[in-house]
C-alpha cells in the first residue's frame, strides 16, 4: 500500500464558465473524506453549487480561502490517497474480477473404468 | 500455479522468470517487436498518449515515438482500413480495437480486405497485420464491451485466430502472431489481464496452431481457450477432490486448430467437454466436437459435451455470472460423460 498525493483543479461548472468564488469549505486539512462527500460550496455567475469530492482520501491542502475567486483549472484541493499495489484498477469501463476461492455444488462420481 | 507442460515433451528453452500480469506481458512483447522491426506500427484508440484503456501500450509512445505508436480517430473501420494500406506499403501493423464489440464496424475491412488481400493479389500483397482485440467477458462491462467473436473470425478464410490464456503465452503468442506474414486476430481475455503470475518470457519454439496441456488428467479432457482455461483448471482442481482427474487442454490457436493435439488428448481420456463463452449455436465448440468425432470416434466413451454461453446477446455486466459457463455447469457436463 502506497500513498500518493492528487491535486484536484476547479472544473468548468457550467458551459464555459471561467471562474468561481469559494463560499464555504465543508472539509478542513487533515479530514478524511469519501468519494462524493460534499467538499466545497462555490458560487459562479450562474448559481451556487456544492462540489462533491472526486476522491476518497485525506485532505492535505486547501488552495483557496473563502471569498477567494478561483479560475477554472487552478488547484482547489490536494488529497492524499492510498494506492493499493495488489488491487489493480480496471480500465475506463469494467471491473477487475475478484479472485475468490472457487466453489461448486456438483459432486462427481469417478467412472468404473 | 499450474505447471506448464509442453505437449511435445521437449524442454522449454530457459528464459528468466519474472512476475507479470497479462497486460504487462503483452506490453513487453510489443516492446520487443517495436525494437526488433522498424516496420512494426502500433495504433488504435487511446493507445498512444493514454497508453491504452487497459494500460497495455503504456509507455510505448514515449519510448518509440508518435510515428510508431499513435492514436487514431474513433473509427474502427478506418483503423483497419489504414492497416490494410500500411501493410500494402511494407509496414507490419499491429492495430488495436479497444473492445471486441467495437470490431463489428470494422468487419467489412477485416473480412473483405485484410483476410482476402493475399488471395486477391496472388500473394503480391500479404497482410502481416495482427489485430489486438481485448475480448470476452468477465469484467462486468457495459453492452458492446464484452463479446466472443472467435467463431466469426475462425470462419473467415485467410485469418488466423489465437487467444492466450495466461501472461506467458500472451507474450510468446504475440511474438509469433506479429512475426507471421498472415493476418492474425489476437484475442486478449480481459478477465485475465490483471492476475500476476511467474512468467517465462519465451521466444516462440512451437509452430503456429499448437495447443498446450495445462493440466494432465485421465478421465476426461476439458477443451478451452482464453479466460475459460482458468475456469476449467479450477473445475479440474475441484473434480480431483472427488477422485476425477480432468485434463485441461488450452487450444490457444482457434484457427488453425490443433486437431492432432486434441485427438491425442481425447484418445487418452476417452471423454471431452468443450467450454466457451460464446453462444452455443454454431460456436467453435461445434468445430471442436466435430474434429474429435472425426479423429477419435472409436476412442470415445461418450458424446462430446459443450458448455457455453446461451443463445442470447452477450448480457451487460450484472447478468454476466449467469451467462458465463460456471464451474457447476462444467462439472455437470463432465458427469454426463462419465455416466454415459
Amino acid at each position: 500500500m502506497a500513498e500518493e498525493s492528487v491535486t484536484f483543479t476547479l472544473p468548468d461548472l457550467g458551459e464555459g464558465l471561467v471562474e468561481a468564488t469559494v463560499l464555504e469549505w465543508q472539509v478542513g486539512v487533515g479530514d478524511t473524506v469519501g468519494r462524493n462527500d460534499p467538499l466545497v460550496e462555490v458560487e459562479t455567475t450562474k448559481s451556487a453549487v456544492v462540489i462533491p469530492s472526486p476522491k476518497a482520501g485525506r485532505i492535505a491542502e486547501l488552495h483557496a480561502r473563502e471569498e477567494e475567486v478561483v479560475p477554472v483549472g487552478a488547484p482547489l484541493v490536494t488529497f492524499v490517497v492510498t494506492v493499493s499495489d495488489d488491487a489493480p484498477q480496471a480500465g475506463i469501463v469494467g471491473k477487475v474480477p475478484a479472485e475468490e476461492r472457487p466453489t461448486r455444488r456438483v459432486r462427481l462420481k469417478p467412472p468404473a473404468d | 500455479m499450474t505447471e506448464l507442460i509442453d505437449r511435445t515433451g521437449t524442454e522449454t528453452q530457459e528464459a528468466p522468470v519474472v512476475e507479470l500480469s497479462m497486460q504487462q506481458a503483452v506490453n513487453r512483447a510489443l516492446r520487443v517487436l517495436l525494437a526488433e522491426d522498424p516496420d512494426v506500427l502500433v495504433f488504435g484508440e487511446d493507445v498512444g498518449t493514454l497508453g491504452g484503456v487497459f494500460r497495455v501500450t503504456d509507455g510505448l509512445q514515449k519510448e518509440f515515438g508518435d510515428r510508431r505508436v499513435f492514436d487514431t480517430p474513433l473509427a474502427e473501420s478506418a483503423i483497419m482500413g489504414m492497416a490494410v494500406g500500411l501493410a500494402m506499403n511494407g509496414w507490419r501493423p499491429v492495430p488495436e480495437l479497444q473492445f471486441d464489440g467495437f470490431a463489428y464496424p470494422a468487419i467489412d475491412q477485416i473480412v473483405n480486405q485484410v483476410a482476402r488481400m493475399n488471395y486477391r493479389t496472388r500473394g503480391a500483397a500479404p497482410m502481416p497485420i495482427t489485430l489486438r482485440l481485448p475480448s470476452f467477458g468477465g469484467i462486468q462491462a457495459p453492452e458492446h464491451h464484452g463479446e466472443s467473436l472467435e467463431a466469426i473470425f475462425a470462419h473467415t478464410p485467410g485469418l488466423k485466430v489465437v487467444a492466450p490464456s495466461d501472461p506467458g503465452d500472451a507474450y510468446t503468442l504475440l511474438l509469433q502472431a506479429v512475426r507471421s506474414d498472415d493476418p492474425v486476430v489476437y484475442m486478449e481475455p480481459k478477465a485475465r489481464y490483471w492476475e500476476r503470475r511467474p512468467v517465462q518470457l519465451r521466444e516462440p519454439d512451437e509452430p503456429i496452431g499448437t495447443s498446450r496441456i495445462v493440466r494432465p488428467g485421465r478421465h476426461a479432457t476439458l477443451v478451452a481457450w482464453g479466460a475459460m482455461v482458468h475456469r476449467c483448471v479450477q473445475a479440474a482442481e475441484l473434480a480431483a477432490e472427488d477422485g476425477v482427474e480432468l485434463e485441461v487442454l488450452d487450444l490457444r490457436w482457434l484457427k488453425p486448430i490443433d486437431a492432432e493435439g486434441l485427438a491425442a488428448s481425447v484418445a487418452r481420456t476417452r471423454r471431452a467437454v468443450v467450454v466457451h463463452e460464446a453462444p452455443l449455436t454454431a460456436g467453435l465448440g461445434a468445430e471442436v466436437s466435430a474434429l474429435v468425432t472425426e479423429n477419435c470416434f472409436r476412442d470415445l466413451a461418450a458424446p462430446v459435451q459443450r458448455v457455453t454461453g446461451f443463445d442470447v446477446p452477450y448480457p451487460a455486466g450484472p447478468l454476466e455470472p449467469q451467462y458465463l459457463p460456471t464451474i457447476d455447469r462444467i462439472l455437470l457436463a463432465v458427469q454426463r460423460t462419465l455416466e454415459f
